[in-house]
């Protein structure tokens, strides 16, 4: 968005804030990211030849850029939108009303922490790319912004103590943040991400490596020709050692991101605060989110907890860590539903009548898994002979699992919320406001004809891709119709809130 | 050209819409065209394969014949309804599929027309919702003043007071 200076008067600007003086250190370094290490490769490894010193130029270059920015970026409040001037030579001016932004996220990495200041980003709904990136505030200033847009920009000079006392709806312990670590796989981006290092570093270290280790494990194996029951122990133990350090991986990642996890609120906004060495501190508007997630694994069960997840409607590109996403990434059902009661008031969470569905539809999540299973035993016969025919013990199980999951299957709608209750192994709760529901479906396929039945699916904004539908499987065809009917009443009626 | 499709607004009562006759051309072209290329590029590599120079007329034919059978199906099996409650559009038969956008929730409307669209004297209309899964709902070939009248009438629906 560039637009001429023209724009709005200068003296409407109430009072014009800079970015912090050592900011251009912040967007330098950032930058500099993608060539910090072919110039540490290059200065290091370099033969002496003074032409290998010429990316330095470029480096000089983004230092004037930097500072560039720095002296010409300004924002101010004006009313009820916040102004940002930016650019010398080609200046822009935007102007962002306080009411569109829906997402506010503080970020501080170490260095951040180190000189006190703040990364800012303001988001709208929507969008690739944030309305407002400001490399670096300073942290009050970056907090009085974002008090700012909490009272969207009214009464500008109110002191900060007349803002309402944020209360806390929850904070994690420490125990809670291993148990965080505990149930999730997080484990895995550690590894990967190391792996993915490892071979952009040199393509034949990981096959050498497995290699070395292999041929040790073997050949150790091989010279002391151990029994069945050995090789059975070694492999159990191997199995049980990654698995523990993937959970190690975990838990240090969990400490890290989620170490002082507040939850709290203050107004009609809710605020996240949560990181060790890096703080991440989002706010978004509880009008904000769109659905809600409440979910319980099989080690959230045997840890006696859930957790709880929000879709907001803000540009994310795929960096979960700067919206609203997580009300608590752990906590007892308690505590959930109690938040849920909290922040959602006229839903009467607690008190819902869910409509369970027909049982007897179990064979229709067990259907899927037959072809897999067939294809997976066929191939297994052929590589091991008769012992591949033991795949076929999945299927009991997995009918097994079928029938649990059709039993728990249920739905509920009242006059604000839908919610939809799945799975059995995995448990998951998914709902959202009547007012925040976009477009309806109905689908039919040709054994839902068979059978009266259809799937009713509900749109929401902010969805992810990987997070579950929102939708009601295998619901009796004239049930199906008449609550598509009701519900597409109801939403021409009401208008959209988001 | 001229077909006796009822405008929107005095037939809203009446209930579901079909496309217009002139559609169907464009209907089959949506499928085949697509299904040509496997057709011409598998065939040839076949008949290389075999040398057997029949066999590109054959699987070309298939494409076309199996373009066809599904363009003729989407073409019959589309409607469309606009009431007081907003647009809903339903398609296919063996997978039935019926989507409403409420009026409320509009947020912005789309009119394309292609070249042979316009030579036709069609339109195909999207409305975009703020949802994640069904954020652009497409009516293909619609007649283009249905098209219009659907336009302004859902866009005059968005609210002008979006306080957020």
């Amino acid at each position: 968005m560039t637009t001429p200076d023209t724009g709005l008067p200068r003296s409407d600007t109430a009072a014009e804030h800079r970015l912090h003086p050592m900011s251009w250190l912040f967007v330098l370094l950032q930058q500099l990211k993608q060539f910090i290490l072919p110039l540490i490769v290059l200065l290091v490894f370099g033969r002496g030849d003074r032409n290998e010193l010429w990316p330095l130029i470029g480096v000089g270059v983004l230092v004037v850029l930097s500072l560039w920015q720095y002296f010409t970026y300004r924002y101010g409040v004006a009313g009820d939108h916040l102004v940002i001037r930016s650019g010398l030579l080609e200046r822009s001016l935007r102007v962002i009303p306080f009411a569109r932004i829906h997402n506010v996220a503080l970020q501080q990495s170490l260095l951040h922490r180190v000189f006190g200041v703040a990364e800012v980003r303001l988001e709208s709904a929507g969008g690739r790319k944030p309305e407002a990136e400001m490399r670096v505030l300073r942290l009050d200033d970056a907090l009085a912004l974002e008090a700012l847009v909490r009272r969207r920009g009214a009464v500008a000079t109110a002191a900060v103590d007349a803002e309402p006392a944020a209360d806390v709806l929850l904070a994690l312990s420490p125990g809670d943040v291993l148990r965080v670590g505990l149930v999730s796989n997080r484990g895995m981006i550690v590894v990967g991400a190391a792996a993915a290092a490892v071979s952009q570093a040199s393509p034949r270290a990981l096959p050498n490596l497995a290699e070395t280790v292999g041929e040790w494990m073997f050949g150790y194996a091989g010279e002391h020709g151990f029994g069945v029951g050995e090789y059975a122990a070694t492999g159990v133990a191997l199995a049980v050692f990654a698995v523990g350090a993937l959970r190690l991986f975990s838990i240090l990642l969990a400490m890290l991101q989620y170490y002082g996890f507040r939850l709290s609120e203050s107004g009609r906004r809710l605020t996240v605060e949560r990181g060790l060495l890096a703080r991440w501190r989002t706010s978004a508007s509880r009008r904000r989110i769109q659905a809600w997630t409440l979910y319980e694994g099989v080690l959230h069960r045997m840890l006696k907890r859930r957790s709880l997840d929000v879709d907001t409607a803000v540009a994310e590109d795929g960096r979960q860590q700067r919206a609203l996403r997580e009300l608590a990434p752990i906590a007892t059902p308690q505590a959930c539903d109690a938040l849920i009661d909290h922040l959602l008031p006229r839903a009467a969470w607690s008190s819902l009548e869910w409509r369970e569905l027909p049982a007897s539809s179990w064979w229709r999540l067990f259907l899927p898994s037959l072809p897999i299973v067939l294809i997976a035993t066929v191939a297994l016969e052929w590589r091991l002979g008769a012992w591949g025919l033991l795949a076929l013990a999945w299927l009991p199980w997995s009918a097994f699992k079928a029938r649990k999951h059709a039993r728990r299957m249920a739905w509920c709608v009242n006059d604000d919320v839908l919610a939809v209750r799945e799975g059995w192994w995995r448990r998951s709760w998914r709902f959202a406001e009547l007012d925040k529901l976009q477009a309806l479906t109905l689908t039919r396929s040709p054994i839902d004809r068979r059978c009266h039945t259809a799937t009713l699916w509900l749109d929401t904004a902010g969805a992810g891709a990987m997070s579950a539908p929102l939708r009601i499987r295998f619901l009796p065809e004239t049930e199906a119709v008449a609550l598509y009917d009701a519900l597409s009443r109801t939403l021409a009626r009401r208008p959209l809130r988001w | 050209m001229t077909e006796p499709t009822l405008s929107a607004e005095a037939s809203s009562a009446a209930g579901w819409q079909r496309l217009p006759v002139r559609a169907r051309l464009l209907c089959l072209l949506g499928p085949v065209l697509p299904l040509l290329v496997p057709g011409v590029f598998g065939g040839v590599a076949l008949a290389r394969a075999l040398d057997l120079w029949v066999i590109p007329l054959v699987t070309v034919a298939l494409a076309v014949m199996l373009g066809t059978w599904i363009g003729l199906k989407q073409y019959r099996y589309t409607y469309w309804k606009l009431d007081d409650e907003g647009l809903a559009i339903r398609r296919g038969r063996m997978w039935q599929r019926e989507t409403r956008v409420p009026i409320t929730r509009v947020q912005h409307l789309d009119l394309k027309r292609g070249p042979l669209q316009r030579m036709r004297g069609l339109a195909t209309l999207i409305v975009h919702t703020a949802g994640t899964r069904h954020s652009a709902v497409t009516v293909p070939h619609l007649d283009a003043d249905d098209a219009e009248r659907l336009r302004d009438r859902l866009g005059r629906q968005i609210d002008p007071d979006d306080d957020a």
